[in-house]
């Protein structure tokens, strides 16, 4: 009986349903290719579209009634019907404007949900980027090293608030995914050489100035502002130990003021780098899906300037200028923090899509694996090189590894497909433990927890790998800045798309390096950026702080070069 | 010298950008963007840091 049910009923419904699926197929395909010769006896005549505020029949839809709803719902059947659609006027009841109203607010609210929540994982990347910075330091530095990572914070989100968000967004409406923001609409452009540059935002000061006092505008701040955020920890990491405080306020602020800003609306927010695709004809513009450059190798190359103004540690160089190694304190919090940091790069790089619906946003399952692969190989490269260089699996270098697979795919990540994020993670695991041995060796730049590798050279590579390695298959809503069809990369076919990726490299290296080196090189003349050598011998909790990091731990005076010198 | 090594970073930054509107050709824009590129990784990490490495404070 069940069996002879099953078989006339299946039958029945696979016809049914073949028919359906036709007349769908033959409807879309009239809606986007219509034929260009149909005889006039086949043309279907055009119905008449239904009026918006036609009422709806609720009750073909089948609603759960009161007395249904009053049991419960434990499997989910009956909440979330047309009963929860929001009716405009109660007199009319359900109409199609409330429907179809519904569906966009949905798409929208699906977006600013996924945004805010991948925003909220990359703030707690702060906590990451805190106890990395603080392990890979001296015990009688942690105080000093977790208070600048805990006040970057609040620092660069102050300054974002008053003018930085405005200099970097304040230009680039609208942001379909997100209900278009727009009032951010005004763009500052310099008209050099025939062509329009865009330079700097000039709406949302304050996030009031000019309209911006917005539900879109409020989600896209939240998601930029821990990102700029994270570009300013980096900085942190590279000058620990023999920052001044106050210092590292200052220039905090600034960064998040103006530095960081400025390039990110070049590249994200309608400036001119963005546009090399529109204006010039290179590829889609300069591409950076989540931020290796605008991110990571600002924040890596204001490192480089900074540590090269403060100079090394007391101790990190004998006179003839041989480095020696200063291990960190904990290596369990820098291991812990790496994998808070690789966690929050889900919300890093899947949130960058600004979206989880429509505009081919369903790409953030691609994005996350593709993230979560470079990590890893980013470590298997780190590992191998050490294992085989030095003879051990150095911990803190393995870390800097993932750290530098997870900074290289974040550019990319958008772009690209597995086989090449694997190949991406694994050059920049062996490039990080390359550049932290030419920074600290050839340089001579002291740079406590390699911040200037992991993200300055690492950033640099992932900004390139984009114009190498994009596949063409991403499709977020059929353009990329302005120009149609897909971001590809050199390997696929477009050779223009790396060199306007190489012109954002040269923009990083020239003009954010350049900014970033006088603009501290003028706080140091102001406030002084580096600590009393006194006090630096010391440690600067106390004379900094006032309270050490660690009260009842009985530090050696001083351990430098005694274990493990470099070379 | 420090002076000169942000010199030659501006100045390598501004080779590629001012090359794009003086050149249609893929080729010269990319040979010209690498010199750029050369010439401010130049400035930076050997003019400009062995300024720095002059009055470094393992040399005092």
């Amino acid at each position: 009986m069940m069996g002879s049910f099953t078989r006339k009923t299946g039958y029945s419904l696979l016809a049914a349903g073949l028919l359906l699926f036709c007349g769908h197929g033959a409807w879309g395909q009239a809606q986007t290719t219509p034929p260009a010769s149909t005889p006039a006896a086949v043309t279907p005549a055009a119905a008449t579209p239904p009026s918006m505020d036609t009422p709806l029949d609720v009750k073909a839809a089948n609603p759960p009634s009161t007395d249904d709803l009053i049991k419960g719902d434990p499997g989910g059947t009956k909440t979330g019907t047309v009963s929860d659609i929001v009716v405009s006027d109660p007199k009319k009841g359900l109409t199609l404007a409330d429907t179809v109203n519904q569906v966009g607010q949905n798409r929208i609210a699906i977006n600013f949900v996924w945004t805010l929540i991948t925003g909220f994982l990359v703030m707690f990347m702060q906590a990451g980027f805190a106890i990395v910075e603080t392990g890979l330091c001296r015990a009688k530095n942690a105080n000093h090293t977790m208070m600048m990572n805990f006040m970057v914070y609040s620092l660069g989100l102050f300054a974002f608030w008053v003018c930085g968000f405005a200099i970097q967004m304040g230009g680039g409406a609208p942001y379909a995914t997100l209900g278009g923001a727009n009032p951010l609409n005004s763009e500052h452009v310099l008209n050099l050489f025939g062509k329009t540059w865009g330079v700097w935002g000039t709406h949302g000061f304050f996030l009031t100035q000019a309209g911006s006092y917005d539900v879109g505008v409020m989600v896209l701040f939240l998601f930029q502002m821990v990102f700029m955020d994270t570009a300013l920890t980096i900085v942190t990491g590279s000058a620990a130990e023999r920052w001044k405080y106050v210092a590292f306020a200052v220039s905090s602020v600034f960064m998040g003021a103006l530095t960081y800003p400025l390039f990110a609306n070049w590249a994200w927010g309608g400036g001119w780098l963005s546009q090399l695709g529109a204006n010039f004809g290179l590829g889609h513009g300069y591409c950076d899906f989540a931020g290796s450059g605008v991110v990571h190798a600002v924040g890596g190359l204001t490192a480089l300037a900074l540590s090269m103004i403060i100079g090394p540690r007391i101790g990190k160089y004998t006179r003839d200028g041989k480095p020696n190694a200063i291990p960190g304190h904990d290596i369990v919090l820098v291991l812990t923090g790496c994998f808070i940091l690789a966690f929050g790069w889900f919300g890093f790089n899947p949130g960058s899509t600004l979206a989880a619906s429509g505009n081919g946003a369903l790409r953030i399952s691609s994005v996350a694996v593709n993230t979560m692969l470079a990590g890893a190989t980013g470590s298997f490269g780190a590992i191998f090189y050490m294992w085989i260089r030095y003879g051990k699996p150095d911990a803190s270098m393995t870390g800097n590894g993932l750290l530098a697979g997870l900074v290289a795919i974040t550019a990319p990540s958008g772009f690209v497909n597995s086989i090449s994020s694997a190949i991406i993670g694994l050059v920049a695991g062996i490039l990080v433990c390359i550049s932290v041995e030419f920074v600290d060796r050839v340089l001579k730049v002291d740079d406590p927890v390699g911040a200037i590798s992991v993200h300055g050279a690492n950033g640099i590579w992932g900004v390139i790998s984009v114009g190498l390695f994009a596949d063409g298959t991403s499709n977020y809503g059929g353009s990329w800045n302005g120009v149609n069809g897909s971001v590809t990369g050199l390997f696929y076919g477009d050779a223009s798309q790396l060199l306007a990726q190489l012109i954002g490299v040269g923009t990083l290296i020239g003009f954010v390096f350049s900014f970033s080196y006088v603009a501290n090189v003028v706080i140091d003349l102001v406030v002084g950026q580096r600590s009393d050598p006194a006090e630096e011998l010391a440690g600067l909790d106390i004379p900094e702080m006032g309270a050490l990091g660690y009260p009842e731990f009985v530090l050696k005076p001083e351990g430098v070069g005694s274990a493990m010198a470099a070379d | 010298m420090k002076f000169v090594g942000v010199f030659l970073a501006v100045v390598g930054w501004l080779i590629p950008v001012v090359a794009l509107t003086y050149t249609q050709s893929l080729g010269t824009r990319f040979v010209l963007t690498i010199v750029g590129i050369a010439i401010s990784l130049v400035g930076i990490l050997f003019v400009l840091n062995q300024a720095h490495l002059k009055h470094v404070i393992w040399k005092q």
